[in-house]
């Protein structure tokens, strides 16, 4: 049996530990590949969010390319992650594929219940490997998240623009052709290392931006275009806590340990919602653009593709919290339809608006002080 | 006493009965809002972005023209409606879309109902309304229960009336009219698709006309799994209208980026055509649909299944 999985940011660094680890065979689609998309936009259906479409392409890569199973996780509740598989599955039969389509219950998770779910998957693999791969994969998760989060710290402040970004990509580039956990992780900590000796002009202050929004679209730089390297370049540094290591933290383990940890997002949310559920990330996105104006950043950049149902339901509350707060929030929509240079044009007004807004401030500062 | 403004959309068309009852019983008089026009929906999507789907937009209209009539408005906030059935998430989120877009200018009172995973949360907010109204809670509580049990009598009243009968001797060719409750029997926003078709001698049938039970079991491929409430209606009435030989083809009325319909007709064009040979006409509506438009398409749709 030969697995295929979809694309999601840095996650398939851990998934390839993963499956290299257990000994799984697999396919692995392309990075960012606009023309897998296209190829999936055909058979989904027109008002499908854009996650649908760039799942739906890297499976269609993947069983093109010898792949015959898909794990895949859904789930219960009102946002349309949830019925993903079903549908995936039902295109996918009827394009005539032979594929094991297994969708998991994400939110009602048993142990037993997985294990007998991808029997076919995991059968005369050794247990130990497997658990050995899971834990190796978590650890990664974290490491490869950290090494983004260095990225948007040096990216915004180095003096030679760029080095970062060749770091990154050159890090990608080989992680794609290497195996096993410890070789993946010498290569991450080659990485960390590499960004930690660009030079940085110490005195600049960065105007400060946080991404909120759907998690996918913040997560994923093949549909956001790369929306933190296009920030970082400008000068303005990124905070973007929507990554998988932050999910797994949140869903898997603060639910392992027995003390109750509040998340931080959904109870600033509250303020303005006033249930604890509309699907996806709908509260988070109000909570996170709380939690970036107590936080002192300059501005929020809300990205969700298009027709995302929980998100628009945030949306009506921005209007309050930039008046409450005094944050600007700008909202950026993606389909496959967006063109890059107005994506562009309304990132560069955005940045322009919030440096003249702080140089508006200082300039009062002084006058009220020279008073 | 105190007056409650019950809006015409959304949840009006499927809970209606409910609500009005419930407050009536508790002694407040109930005022809608008239019929769907084209005021309403220009304050609509005046207040609402412009992602938000057309049914919401005209939503907030009704809330805007009662605004100064009447003392609350009543917005539920629907989580889930029965057991494993979820609504869409605007649902979730409608009384604060609403006090958002019309910047806390109206006054709201809310009931929770989720009752898949918290039933609790229907008995807290009957609670916060028992302080609201100045009525004893347990007085609410036994309103509520009286208002539940005679909406189930309704249903099944009008069940008895005018009960869908599978392959009738009626020789009348049959048109199905799926869509959100919302859509099909707003005349407004459906300009009239019902009536049109009675005048073509059609005989029409609504998601409303099948049992419940059918219809979760007919539900292909969410059998016994979990699914948004509408897309079980919607998905189990199209299956069951298959096995009628009277039916010549369905008609399917949706608002334009209508998340939920998205998946549900997708179900639905894979599988009518190549296994029933039944037609399907997909109707989107938005704000600047025109009449003439809409009406070709279906004229062009009715001749062609003859």
């Amino acid at each position: 049996m030969k697995v295929t999985f979809p694309h999601m940011g840095n996650m398939y660094i851990p998934v390839k530990v993963l499956l290299d680890t257990a000994g799984i065979e697999y396919v692995m689609p392309p990075l960012n590949s606009k023309k897998l998309c296209e190829c999936a936009i055909k058979h989904s259906p027109e008002f499908a969010c854009l996650p649908f479409k760039t799942i739906l392409g890297d499976f269609i890569y993947g069983l093109e390319n010898g792949a015959d199973f898909i794990l895949f996780g859904g789930g219960r509740g009102q946002c349309r992650l949830g019925y993903y598989g079903d549908l995936q599955a039902e295109i996918l039969k009827s394009m005539n594929y032979r594929v094991e389509f297994v969708c998991l219950d994400l939110t009602n998770l048993s142990v037993m219940e997985v294990l007998h779910r991808i029997k076919p998957l995991v059968e005369g693999k050794s247990i130990l490997k497997i658990l050995k791969g899971i834990i190796d994969a978590v650890r990664t998760v974290y490491m490869a998240d950290q090494l983004n989060k260095f990225a948007r710290f040096t990216r915004c402040r180095e003096i030679h623009k760029g080095q970062t970004d060749r770091v990154l990509s050159q890090f990608h580039t080989r992680v794609q052709k290497t195996e096993g956990y410890k070789n993946i992780k010498a290569l991450i900590f080659g990485a960390r290392k590499a960004i930690k000796q660009i030079k940085l002009d110490k005195g600049y202050n960065p105007i400060k931006i946080s991404l909120v929004g759907e998690m996918y679209a913040c997560a994923h730089p093949g549909i956001n275009f790369e929306v933190e390297k296009k920030l970082g370049n400008m000068g303005v540094e990124v905070y973007n806590n929507l990554s998988v290591s932050h999910w797994i933290t949140e869903y898997f383990i603060k639910k392992l340990i027995p003390v109750r940890l509040k998340n931080k997002s959904l109870e600033a949310g509250r303020e303005f919602i006033g249930t604890d559920d509309i699907g996806g990330h709908g509260i988070h996105t109000v909570g996170n653009c709380i939690l970036s104006a107590k936080n002192k950043l300059d501005g929020v950049i809300h990205i969700y593709p298009f027709t995302c149902m929980p998100e628009i339901v945030a949306q009506c509350a921005f209007n309050e919290i930039q008046s409450k707060y005094g944050i600007p929030i700008m909202t950026l929509i993606i389909d496959e339809m967006t063109g890059e240079a107005s994506y562009i044009t309304r990132l560069e007004a955005f940045v322009d608006l919030l440096e003249m807004k702080r140089m508006h401030s200082v300039n009062a500062r002084l006058l009220t002080n020279s008073d | 006493m105190i007056t409650i403004g019950l809006p015409k959309g959304l949840f009006y068309f499927d809970h209606h009965i409910l609500w009005e009852h419930f407050f009536i019983d508790l002694g407040c008089s109930v005022v809608t809002s008239r019929d769907t026009n084209r005021d309403i929906m220009d304050y609509g999507v005046k207040f609402c972005s412009n992602e938000t789907c057309l049914p919401v937009k005209v939503f907030h209209g009704h809330v805007y023209y009662l605004k100064n009539i009447v003392d609350y408005i009543f917005i539920p906030r629907y989580t889930s409606v029965y057991k494993n059935e979820y609504t869409c998430p605007k649902f979730c989120g409608l009384p604060d879309m609403v006090i958002f877009n019309l910047k806390r200018q109206v006054k709201v009172l809310e009931i929770k109902i989720h009752p898949d995973k918290f039933p609790s949360w229907t008995f807290d907010s009957l609670e916060a309304v028992s302080k609201l109204l100045g009525i004893k809670y347990t007085c609410v509580l036994n309103t509520f229960k009286k208002a539940v049990s005679e909406y189930h009598r309704h249903i099944w009243d009008r069940f008895r009336e005018n009960s869908y009968i599978i392959n009738s001797e009626n020789s009348k060719a049959v048109i199905p009219v799926l869509g959100h409750p919302y859509m099909i029997y707003d005349s407004y926003l459906s300009m009239n698709l019902i009536d049109k078709l009675e005048k073509r001698n059609f005989s029409v049938y609504t998601p409303r006309d099948i049992c419940r039970e059918i219809k979760r079991e007919n539900a292909y491929p969410f059998q016994g799994k979990v699914f948004w409430y509408m897309g079980f209606e919607l998905l189990g009435s199209a299956f069951t209208f298959t096995q009628d030989k009277n039916v010549k083809g369905l008609v399917y009325l949706t608002p334009f980026s209508c998340g939920v319909d998205a998946f549900i007709v997708e179900f639905m064009e894979r599988h009518l055509y190549s296994r029933y040979r039944i037609p399907l006409l997909k109707l989107m509506v938005d704000e600047h649909t025109g009449e003439a438009g809409f009406d070709t398409r279906l004229e062009a749709f009715l001749d062609t299944v003859g």
